[in-house]
């Protein structure tokens, strides 16, 4: 294996700092429009708005939190395929300390409308009394300060690292990233799949499901893979990150395959345990989502989460074609947007599937505050670890 | 004993995998069929050296699992629509009880899969085998330890006993050894 400095045809090169610019104020400008139509609902629907802004939230935190797993994923398992691509996870991760912030008004002004235990006086629902330990506002609120800051320090430990070793190229970074990344799995696992339980599972407290965490998870990161493949192209389009070939295709590939046929795996498990035992107090998630026009959505769900994606993503030569492969990408991350939505709107409409403009503003208000953040990274350092002592092994990666 | 033994093919020896490789690129560049490589550990990008291509498994695989699909699809639903209609557990006997059909479904492609996986693995190996030719040259044992072996059969149209010896030789080949049958 060669020496990545003696590496002729990878030079360090950087996102055009003036069209990361550009970028990066389209993606504010978007937030910008997005917040203003928001406060509007805000004002005048809070409920509708309350949902809606869980909705763009949620989503925007999966894909986030998705690119952290990655990211602590290929540190604690010492991977080498990815380091090419890797920083642009650790830009994608690197939104989440800010993204906390925009929780903020859930819980500030929208928690009694989302969360409908948290104005039940105690002594009214006895099952909630058995869940007051774990259901109280002080602990809700700790919750929130403790899921941002451990995933926010993990991905900026991650992240600060990285670009540091740019700088000097010194291997103590890669031993300093492997160490945070093995305590950062833990903490990533108990975060994402307690922020899941307390903010969507939460939004009907009589209900359960043990394979809730996993099942946003699982959602979180294929979807966030499906990302990463659609920046990496981007970027290739624009004439950046040249060496990665066919080769990562076929892995990143490979990992959507996995997840996709995981998410159908949990989908379907928690689904199957609900529907079987049939026991009134779980399978009203169901019953509200499998009934009026709320059913066209959850099949449409079954249909283009699994059964479209999986046979494309079947074949080798489906996944070493970019083309192909982006395709899928960004009709999975399309359906991360319904999965999402079906999660979180019937709770407000319970009677059927009722679109509102709101729903789109939020998502701009939260997806575009998030890709300015994301440009604003991406001009901002070597568009890979330009001197991570392995970087030639994935330049060189055969499958 | 005192019989002429047919030829099986010529056995070299190389120093190094990275030798042994360049070697491999030389022999599949020049169009020789039958032959093949032993090492006492994987080595990457040699599939490409040899000029294998992509392995046929994953076809064979691929229409086991279909017929595993449709194996348990039949299996689950003419005993439960059409045999034995009847209604368990409140849940109506249509398509909307499918998901208590999807793990044998499952089950079943992923069975018939591994079977088919298994089954054509043995049969392109030509396995299963008591002995083979190679383990007539003294050295071959070798290829478990520190050797770096190419062996290529007489089968093989380009096959000549002195011209490929010469060949193995000039491409660095060692202890260039006749294996008889």
């Amino acid at each position: 294996m060669s020496h990545p400095t003696e590496n002729s045809t990878l030079s360090a090169e950087q996102f055009d700092p003036a069209l990361g610019k550009k970028l990066s104020s389209l993606g504010f400008g978007v937030s910008a429009l997005g917040l203003v139509i928001s406060a509007i609902g805000f004002m005048t629907s809070r409920e509708q708005f309350a949902f809606s802004w869980l909705f763009g939230f949620m989503l925007v935190f999966t894909l986030c939190a998705g690119a952290l797993f990655w990211t602590v994923l290929h540190h604690a398992t010492d991977s080498e395929w990815g380091i090419l691509v890797r920083r642009q996870m650790e830009n994608v991760a690197g939104i989440l300390p800010v993204l906390g912030l925009f929780f903020l008004p859930l819980i500030l002004f929208c928690a009694p409308i989302l969360w409908k235990w948290w104005d039940v006086a105690p002594g009214v629902d006895p099952l909630l009394d058995a869940k007051s330990a774990f259901l109280n506002h002080t602990f809700f609120s700790l919750r929130y300060v403790l899921y941002f800051g451990g995933l926010g320090w993990v991905a900026m430990v991650l992240s600060k690292r990285s670009v540091a070793q740019d700088a000097d190229g010194a291997a103590k970074h890669t031993f300093a990233m492997r160490k945070a990344a093995i305590i950062g799995l833990p903490v990533f696992a108990v975060c994402l799949t307690f922020a899941a339980v307390d903010w969507l599972m939460g939004l009907d407290y009589h209900w359960f499901s043990t394979m809730w965490g996993v099942y946003i998870f699982a959602g979180a990161a294929g979807s966030s893979m499906s990302l990463l493949v659609l920046i990496v192209t981007g970027l290739r389009r624009n004439g950046y990150l040249k060496a990665v070939t066919t080769e990562h295709y076929h892995v990143m590939g490979k990992f959507m395959l996995t997840f996709v046929v995981f998410w159908a795996y949990i989908g379907y498990s928690q689904y199957m345990l609900i529907w079987y035992a049939n026991i009134p107090e779980e399978t009203i998630y169901f019953k509200i989502r499998n009934t009026e026009s709320w059913h066209y959505l959850s099949t449409f769900l079954v249909l283009g989460r699994f059964f479209i994606p999986f046979p494309f993503l079947l074949f080798q030569s489906t996944k070493k074609n970019p083309k192909i492969l982006c395709g899928v990408a960004s009709w999975i991350i399309f359906m991360q947007i319904v999965d999402i939505y079906v999660i979180v709107l019937p709770s407000l409409h319970q009677t059927g599937f009722s679109p509102s403009v709101f729903d789109l503003a939020s998502l701009a208000a939260v997806g575009g505050a998030a890709a300015g953040l994301y440009f604003r990274r991406l001009s901002a350092s070597c568009t890979f670890p330009k001197r991570d002592p392995r970087l030639a092994g994935s330049v060189n990666l055969h499958n | 004993m005192s019989q002429p033994r047919k030829v099986y093919g010529l056995g070299a020896e190389f120093d190094s995998a990275a030798s042994l490789m360049a070697a491999a690129e030389k022999i599949r560049d020049t169009g020789f069929a039958h032959w093949d490589v032993h090492t006492p550990f994987p080595i990457h990008g040699m599939d490409k050296a040899m000029g294998l291509g992509k392995s046929k498994l994953s076809a064979a695989v691929f229409v086991g699992g279909l017929m595993g699909l449709l194996t348990g699809v039949l299996l689950v639903t003419i005993p439960s629509f059409v045999l034995y209609p009847i209604i368990v557990h409140g849940k109506p006997y249509n398509w909307a009880t499918a998901p208590a059909f999807f793990p044998i479904i499952f089950e079943l492609t992923v069975l018939f899969s591994a079977f088919t996986a298994v089954g054509t693995m043995f049969a392109m190996n030509q396995l299963p085998r008591l002995n083979h030719p190679v383990f007539n040259w003294d050295r071959f044992k070798r290829f478990t330890d520190d050797g770096f072996l190419m062996v290529i059969e007489a089968r093989d149209a380009k096959f000549s006993e002195s011209r490929t010896k010469a060949l193995l030789e000039e491409i660095g080949g060692k202890n260039v050894t006749l294996i008889h049958d």
